[in-house]
């Protein structure tokens, strides 16, 4: 075990007698100059993730004398998925933490480079300073972005506010409210509360735009001979012709029940059929079809 | 779809970081979970950020004013870098006349001005 090259211990600089305060120290020592977040340096990284792997094998006293028994070798307890680090994230062009004040969606660096460098040093000239705005991401599912409706969001300060969400919401669009941001300097008046809407995944709605794709699932005698089957829209269940003969994905069109786009004009939705078999298949099925199958043999390769 | 934390599963994943705490990072506006119908939920992106608040709160004893100070100058370094990358990229697509143009002129700017 002395010789392990992912001794802990050892990437902890402390040797098996240390105490259980020890180690915390010696990683918490070890995070404040070494993190990856903090130091530059690729040295410092190797030495912080060796650190960081030791700390979760040995802070857990139970899992140490484990280790320390040989019942788990070092390398078999890191983490299945490798840490990420802060940097990863916030190195990104949409990092949500570093939008909050200055431009909209450039960033110094590019909007000094397209010459907007005069408008923007504007400095602080007066002590009246309107607010900073705010920006915060709310997350609705679908129904709620087709629809339209309204939700309850809790500010940062604990504060609870009413949001209006508006029917056919996009994901991406922005609601602003007035005033809601931080509060402004001397006469200035409080910023605003800039709201980026995600929309969720829905299991069942697909969304293309302003069209709705839902996937319908008949019976096999539905498929044969047609029929009306209810199907459900933004608006609620509607009763909806299927044509006899239908194959599974065949699409009927449903015209303007999709989401409400720019110009109150609304999408379509299209809903993809899918046969589903019985449960069970029973004798009497089974009995029809190989009857049928005598004389009535199709090849779906080569049908147009 | 990437991932998303409930308050619950953020303090399991998140080592030595206690429900107080968190409350209290939220209050401050260090970490910005996502608003939903559901309570607030944690992108992966939070969650590193916490790992990293965690690291410097044990380490640093910060108190909350600091510790937003510390992560915003973080957040514009970051972001800094990666911008000047970006733009590294794309100046590495350009022909050499302009690289060399490019760097002429920085060289007058950066070094020859500042010294």
């Amino acid at each position: 075990m002395a010789s392990d090259p992912n001794d802990p211990y050892k990437a902890l600089g402390l040797t098996k007698s240390a105490s259980q305060a020890d180690i915390k120290k010696a990683y918490r020592k070890i995070a404040k100059t070494d993190h990856p977040d903090l130091n530059p340096d690729p040295a410092a990284a190797e030495r912080f993730k060796a650190a960081s792997a030791a700390y979760d094998l040995l802070k857990d006293p139970e899992q140490r004398a484990r280790y320390d028994r040989g019942e788990v070798d070092a390398s078999g307890q890191e983490r299945p998925q490798q840490r990420h680090y802060y940097r990863d994230y916030a190195q990104a062009g949409d990092n949500p933490y570093r939008q909050q004040g200055g431009f909209d969606d450039f960033s110094d660096v590019f909007s000094d480079l397209f010459g907007q460098r005069a408008q923007s040093r504007r400095g602080a000239h007066s002590f009246d300073m309107r607010g900073p705005d705010q920006r915060f991401t709310l997350e609705i599912d679908f129904m709620t972005a087709a629809r339209g409706g309204s939700t309850r969001i809790t500010m940062p300060d604990g504060n609870t506010l009413e949001v209006k969400i508006p029917e056919g919401a996009r994901d991406g669009q922005t609601i602003r409210l007035r005033g809601k941001g931080g509060p402004g300097m001397g006469e200035g008046g409080p910023g605003d509360a800039l709201l980026t809407l995600t929309v969720a995944e829905d299991p069942e709605w697909r969304r293309d735009g302003d069209d709705v794709e839902i996937t319908l699932p008949i019976t096999i005698d539905e498929a044969v001979l047609g029929g009306k089957v209810e199907v459900p829209t933004i608006d609620g269940p509607v009763m909806v012709t299927i044509p006899q003969g239908a194959s599974s994905g065949r699409k009927l069109r449903l015209k303007g029940r999709g989401i409400k786009g720019p110009g109150a004009r609304r999408g379509d939705q299209h809903v993809v059929l899918r046969i589903v078999m019985p449960p069970q298949i029973d004798e009497d099925l089974a009995r029809f079809f190989r009857e049928w199958r005598e004389s009535h043999a199709y090849d779906p390769h080569r049908r147009t | 779809m990437e991932r998303r934390f409930s308050v619950r599963e953020t303090l399991e994943t998140v080592s030595d970081l206690t429900p107080e705490q968190l409350d209290r990072y939220i209050r401050a506006g260090v970490v910005q979970p996502v608003q939903s119908q559901d309570g607030p939920l944690f992108r992966e992106i939070d969650i590193a950020r916490l790992s990293l608040i965690v690291d410097l709160a044990e380490g640093y004893h910060l108190n909350d004013e600091a510790m937003a100070l510390v992560m915003s100058l973080l957040d514009q370094l970051h972001g800094l870098h990666g911008d000047m990358r970006a733009l590294l990229d794309a100046v590495a697509q350009e022909p050499p006349e302009t690289r060399a143009r490019l760097s002429h002129t920085i060289h007058e700017v950066r070094v020859i001005l500042r010294r």
